[in-house]
């Protein structure tokens, strides 16, 4: 376990990003990037955790980070997440927030079957299952989401062999997608959530050009220390001229 | 097997590792063997037909290379592979044909990032030798590409040396049939077109498979699931070896570049720990649970002298080299090209003596003028060559302003996720004005906000990018461009007009 950032003195927000040696794809690490400056920003304190295969997450982590990864890594990382379950539940219990992109979302569900028909069980802490489809979903997504209250427009771009349903009520869409495929390419929807579980398909990464999204997992995460109480604004000009510009792009 | 001029033998026995290479005086590996049903499957045809398939190709390569030349004349672009695409539908089969008749064989380089580079030093080491060679220069390297290059071929070129794209080599080693293939290494790069790296091994794997029966695969020892990929055919390793630098080890260990590839053991899965690491997930590796351990390389370039992009001074088997192009990429460049020019029965003494003289080209940190000052040009087209050129960058006191400019075309990849993976937070502590680019620049922007940089106004317009670094650069410091593969050509027909053209569609 290898800590970044002030040790001592009790941060405001401990993040633990787990395998970050091999759930890495393509610029996972940006929504991490995104979330500790715009925080910092803020000035609250902030710590980041790496967590990789038999280390412990640490007991205070506010957000959990799991990233996606080819087949053969997830794989790899299978076995150690998936019995991380009682741990990550104690986390959600003093309502810290999870959330998974791509291959880090799949495994948040209760199973997960590979391009080669292997099925690999989940945490189960998405009520949504993952199986194969023929070809790959891939490009530019625009996705109108809401999330724990907050309604924006999220830019991305998708890249993933799998099909995902939610499976029953108590995991919903976190978006719609007029404009991609999304979880399945069938029925319009985005990335789910259930309770403090989130979970998108969207690289891109999709948290720096759409800062309403990291703003508003950072809001449910820092509630513990400010109350829920709304997130100073920032000057987001740049992150606003990359968004408007994703939007004009083609598939 | 003679030289152009038609004197001496130049490919002699030699032995590797264990392994020795056919007799100077065993016939090539072509020889023998007919070509003419286009597949290089060896059926004989009679004289007839061979003497028309090669009118045929006579002619048609002559119309090719004439609507090259009008194409480019009229400057409707595409220059560069047109030639190819119409030899190959007017002559089918016209590559096989042509390649079987160079009589000291192809060489074929491939992997994700040094293609160009290494065959370039590979041509420039055979042409030390008095060998007349091929090859597709400008970096086209889809079957057009090579078809256009073979039409160029001077009549006496008798070796062809071509970079090959990791998904095209399969399909065009029946009609290449390369006695080498240098494989440099496997970075995540398109993975909007390849998917995921293990896709990647696969196809260089089943190009390995249609290897003849005395080919040889140049491979990288330093690249874990390369090395792996390539196991059971005849291979030959090329490393890379800095050793002032101390070991870094463990998953989570702080320092490590953010780009690096995920490298469990490629056998059975658990952490590596890295006694070395030179790019990425290059480097020299033992697996913490089984025997796994990276190779010695049969040919290993040892790191002396670094001086940014400008040069690096390495020593080869006990020979030093000083390149006129500096990084860590061109260590493993250059190390590629004498392992194959020493499979080929070249000394890497004289391999090192033509590589004194090897001038970067195409954007591969070339040296430009732009608005009465120098400007290097750096091509970055992934996170793996960005994590090469930063160091340099980062660390050169000569450079004043650094331009970056990223692209999102099919060539340079449409998901620029992979900016994120890229240490720019480096580069900001250098403390010099950073101009964001390319068709991304917002983007980019962005990028550089978050790694702690406060970045000039975006220029999207590569011209406009260069004229506010040349401008933000203080007196007696050089401006450099990293640019994605598009934004790269972009730049150059900027500065260097029809010059450039030849450069479009390397890639569809």
């Amino acid at each position: 376990m290898t800590g970044i950032g002030p040790g001592m003195g009790g941060p405001d927000l401990i993040i633990a990003h787990l395998y970050p040696d091999l759930l890495r794809t393509y610029g996972d690490r940006g929504n991490l990037i995104t979330l500790v400056r715009r925080a910092e920003w803020r000035g609250f304190s902030v710590r980041v955790v790496g967590v990789t295969r038999d280390e412990r997450i640490p007991a205070r982590a506010n957000l959990v980070l799991i990233g996606g990864g080819s087949d053969r890594l997830q794989a790899i990382v299978g076995p150690d997440l998936v019995a991380r379950r009682p741990e990550l539940e104690e986390l959600t219990a003093h309502d810290a927030v999870i959330f998974g992109i791509c291959g880090g979302y799949q495994l948040l569900g209760d199973f997960y079957v590979a391009a080669d028909g292997r099925s690999m069980p989940g945490l189960g802490m998405l009520d949504i299952t993952t199986g194969p489809g023929k070809g790959r979903i891939i490009g530019r997504v625009r996705a109108q989401a809401t999330l724990y209250g907050d309604t924006f427009e999220c830019v991305g771009f998708e890249n993933h062999g799998g099909r995902t349903l939610l499976r029953t009520s108590s995991a919903t869409p976190l978006a719609s997608v007029p404009h991609g495929q999304g979880n399945n390419g069938a029925d319009g929807t985005e990335g789910a959530v259930q309770g403090n579980v989130v979970g998108t398909y969207l690289h891109g990464p999709v948290l720096p050009a759409t800062p309403a999204f990291a703003d508003a997992l950072l809001r449910r995460a820092l509630a513990p220390r400010t109350k829920g109480a709304p997130l100073e604004p920032l000057n987001d000009r740049l992150e606003e001229e990359a968004h408007a510009l994703a939007r004009t792009l083609r598939r | 097997m003679t030289t152009s001029n038609g004197s001496e033998t130049v490919f002699q026995s030699v032995a590797v590792d264990n392994v020795s290479m056919p007799a100077a005086h065993s016939p090539p590996p072509h020889e023998g063997f007919n070509h003419e049903d286009g597949t290089g499957a060896g059926v004989a045809t009679p004289g007839g037909a061979t003497a028309r398939a090669r009118l045929r190709d006579a002619a048609a390569a002559a119309a090719a290379l004439a609507a090259g030349r009008l194409s480019r004349t009229m400057r409707a672009g595409g220059g560069s592979s047109l030639p190819g695409v119409l030899v190959e539908s007017l002559s089918p089969g016209f590559i096989a044909r042509r390649a079987a008749r160079l009589a000291d064989g192809v060489v074929a380089v491939s992997g994700t990032n040094g293609k160009t580079t290494t065959a370039s030093m590979i041509r420039v080491i055979l042409r030390q030798e008095g060998l007349s060679t091929v090859g597709n220069e400008s970096g086209a390297n889809l079957k057009r590409g090579i078809a256009t290059a073979l039409v160029d071929a001077r009549s006496n070129a008798t070796v062809g040396v071509f970079e090959v794209d990791e998904a095209a080599l399969v399909s065009l080693m029946p009609a290449l049939r390369p006695r080498l293939v240098v494989l440099t290494n496997m970075f995540r790069d398109q993975l909007d077109r390849f998917g995921e790296v293990e896709r990647v091994a696969e196809l260089l794997r089943g190009a390995c498979e249609r290897l003849p029966d005395d080919g040889y695969v140049i491979a990288n020892v330093d690249d874990p699931l390369l090395w792996h990929t390539v196991e059971g055919f005849r291979r030959i390793g090329f490393g890379v070896r800095r050793p002032s630098v101390s070991p870094t080890s463990g998953a989570g260990s702080p320092g490590i570049d953010p780009g690096a590839e995920p490298t469990p053991c490629p056998r059975c899965g658990a952490p590596l720990n890295y006694e070395e690491r030179t790019i990425g997930h290059l480097g020299v590796v033992r697996c913490t649970r089984c025997s796994m351990r990276s190779a010695t390389p049969d040919y290993e370039a040892r790191v002396l002298i670094r001086d940014g992009l400008r040069s690096i001074v390495l020593d080869v088997a006990g020979v030093p080299l000083t390149l006129s192009t500096g990084g860590l990429h061109n260590a493993y460049n250059a190390a590629a090209a004498i392992a194959a020019a020493g499979v080929l029965g070249i000394s890497p003494t004289r391999s090192v003596t033509a590589l004194e003289s090897f001038r970067p080209r195409f954007g591969r940190a070339e040296e430009l003028q732009a608005n009465g000052r120098p400007v290097w040009l750096a091509l970055m087209k992934n996170p793996a060559a960005a994590a090469a050129l930063i160091p340099e960058i980062a660390e050169d006191p000569r450079v004043g302003a650094v331009v970056v400019s990223v692209n999102d075309l099919v060539a340079d990849g449409r998901d620029i996720s992979w900016i994120w993976d890229v240490d720019f937070e480096r580069l900001a502590t250098a403390g010099v004005p950073l101009i964001p680019s390319g068709t991304r620049a917002p983007d980019v922007a962005v990028r550089l906000k978050y790694a702690g940089a406060d970045p000039l106004p975006a220029s999207r317009a590569p011209a406009d990018a260069i004229r506010a670094a040349t401008d933000a650069c203080p007196p007696g410091k050089q401006a450099v461009v990293m640019a994605t593969y598009t934004a790269m050509l972009d730049i150059r027909r900027a500065f260097l007009g029809d010059r450039a053209v030849r450069l479009l569609d390397v890639r569809s």
